[in-house]
């Protein structure tokens, strides 16, 4: 046997384990899922219904496009307020950068419950806010308790620092001296934010947005304990077909909704990866 | 010292710059960290009712509520023993596999990278849902393997992700090096390749045990009530009980992580997390 089919074969011997689980675990059930998805309750036979369902309801169109809002208007703010973050903490060189350089990491590993818990406890209409007002005589209801702004600040909180996150790792690539050097033959520092500091990093701020955008469509723990009863985000449209109705089929078939959702900005996503840098290719 | 209170003050004794990093740094702080101090305050509050900013009456008369109930307690220890056990058989099946996608080229490499986004892109619920047919077949609701496979396909993509980029940024000729020397393929792995690559397998082994720590969904729907994790317990809490027991298991619920985050903040740095979440 050649060296190189021997190195081949431990190549995919070490990958395969985890492959298998991945297909078993994961890629069978979505398969099954599809099934699903096309079945008629009733007949067993197949049919569209199932989709057609969640197109032709008003009520489930309005869901949808409620989500696509909810989950747009996040991952605009998230990325544009990431950014100016990351700016500072990338060229910012001060005490307080370097604090907040360490604190805006933390957010990413509390667990998703506590902090949606903690969040309404402040912004609800007798919550930590409500308080502070009635101290100075006003009587302040936020008003965003099961409202799509209360879901967004949620999201930002969340995503914020993610995106900032992936944004300063980006930036953090880009040397010094090549900024500098730019400065030194006169290049103003918008121009040097436009023509290099910019396109260096629009890569990760497209992997950033992808991943904000992914992991908001189908959400769950947010919109559960925060979300009002219409209308709702898919990932509880979901839920209810499962949990509620007993839909099996319409839970299957809302499952792909959100996945060809997802799949759009998964598919910029592989498109951004894949383009090799030659210098990386080996 | 209390002249810097007047804001007029501060801002010409700190200058433009300073003055509106420090407004940048209360935004933030307020923004990010406000709500969980608040929680921490009102986990202290033994009489707490509306308009009051602060408890009337302060002391531990809800955390002597939390850990009164055995519920809650078993929950706490199966929660652990759940992660531990999660985060070490995603290791072994992993580890090895990151490690083959840095280092070997062959044909479906992008397929296998691919597959872990899968675990990402479609979401979880219809995951769950359609898992349920395969875990009756083999008696795996309601028992612990079935739950810690669930917690694992949850962070199997960082698992591979994050360790595949650190392998990739350690030098070939290094293990090249210990090749020439006479080290074996294994013992290269365990002293050169393994140890250097430890700040993105530490990051990905944090994220392994802490997401298992907070999943919730999935071991409602697998676990069938059977096995109760703290994260399970927890929506029960915020629907029965008075604000001030989620304030206290809400705080229980964090302290691994800050205990994790603590004991490893030496590998958890912006380059390290962000790996996990590109493709090479």
């Amino acid at each position: 046997m050649s060296k190189n089919m021997k190195k081949m074969l431990t190549g995919y011997g070490l990958v395969l384990p985890s492959f298998l689980m991945v297909m078993l675990v994961v890629t069978w059930p979505i398969l099954t899922a599809m099934k699903t998805s096309f079945t008629d309750p009733d007949t067993g036979g197949f049919t569209l219904d199932n989709y057609k369902y969640f197109f032709e309801t008003p009520r489930e169109l309005t869901n949808i496009l409620f989500t696509l809002f909810v989950v747009v208007v996040t991952v605009a703010l998230a990325i544009i307020i990431a950014y100016m973050l990351a700016l500072y903490l990338r060229f910012v060189r001060s005490k307080i950068s370097r604090w907040i350089g360490n604190l805006y990491l933390l957010p990413r590993f509390v667990p998703g419950m506590v902090a949606v818990y903690a969040m309404i406890t402040v912004i609800r209409d007798s919550g930590l806010l409500n308080r502070i007002s009635q101290l100075f005589g006003g009587d302040f209801k936020p008003g965003m308790m099961y409202q799509a702004s209360g879901m967004i600040t949620m999201n930002l909180w969340f995503n914020i620092p993610f995106a900032a996150l992936m944004i300063t790792a980006g930036l953090g690539a880009i040397p010094d001296s090549m900024i500098e050097s730019a400065r030194d033959v006169g290049a103003s520092k918008l121009r040097v934010f436009r023509s290099m500091i910019l396109p260096l990093s629009i890569k990760d701020v497209v992997i950033a947005a992808t991943f904000v955008f992914m992991s908001n469509v189908g959400s769950f723990t947010t919109p559960y304990l925060m979300g009002g009863n219409y209308p709702k985000m898919l990932g509880i449209v979901l839920f209810d077909q499962f949990n509620k109705y007993l839909r099996y089929e319409r839970a299957a078939a809302m499952s792909f909704i959100i996945f060809l959702i997802c799949s759009v900005s998964a598919g910029v996503y592989i498109y951004t990866n894949l383009r090799e840098k030659e210098w990386e290719k080996n | 010292m209390f002249k810097y209170l007047n804001p007029r003050r501060f801002y010409y004794a700190v200058g433009r710059k300073k003055f509106l990093e420090f407004i940048l740094l209360a935004v933030f702080m307020l923004f990010f960290y406000g709500p969980l101090m608040y929680m921490c305050i009102m986990a202290f509050g033994n009489v707490y009712e509306v308009p009051n900013v602060l408890p009337q009456e302060w002391g531990f008369k809800w955390w002597s509520f939390v850990f009164s109930q055995k519920s809650l307690v078993s929950s706490i220890v199966q929660s652990l023993v759940i992660a531990v056990i999660t985060t070490i058989c995603s290791m072994v099946l992993c580890i090895p596999a990151a490690y083959s996608l840095a280092r070997f080229r062959y044909p479906g490499r992008k397929i296998f990278m691919l597959s872990f986004l899968l675990t990402n892109a479609f979401p979880k619920l219809g995951i769950y849902t359609s898992i349920g047919i395969l875990f009756y077949k083999y008696n795996l609701m309601g028992t612990l393997p079935g739950v810690v496979i669930i917690h694992m396909i949850n962070s199997m993509m960082f698992m591979v992700w994050l360790p595949c980029s650190a392998f990739q940024s350690v030098h070939r000729q290094q293990e090249e090096a210990a090749r020439d020397v006479g080290a074996g393929p294994i013992r290269t792995f365990f002293q050169v390749s393994f140890p250097m690559a430890m700040p993105g397998i530490m990051v990905a082994t944090l994220y392994t045990f802490l997401g298992s720590m907070e999943e919730a969904q999935g071991t409602l729907l697998v676990g069938l009530a059977k096995i109760k994790t703290m994260p399970v317990e927890m929506y029960g809490i915020i629907l029965d009980y008075p604000g001030q027991a989620g304030a206290v298991f809400a705080i229980l619920l964090m302290i691994p992580a800050a205990v994790m985050i603590f004991a490893m903040r030496k590998y958890i740095g912006p380059e390290a997390i962000a790996g996990g979440f590109k493709m090479k």
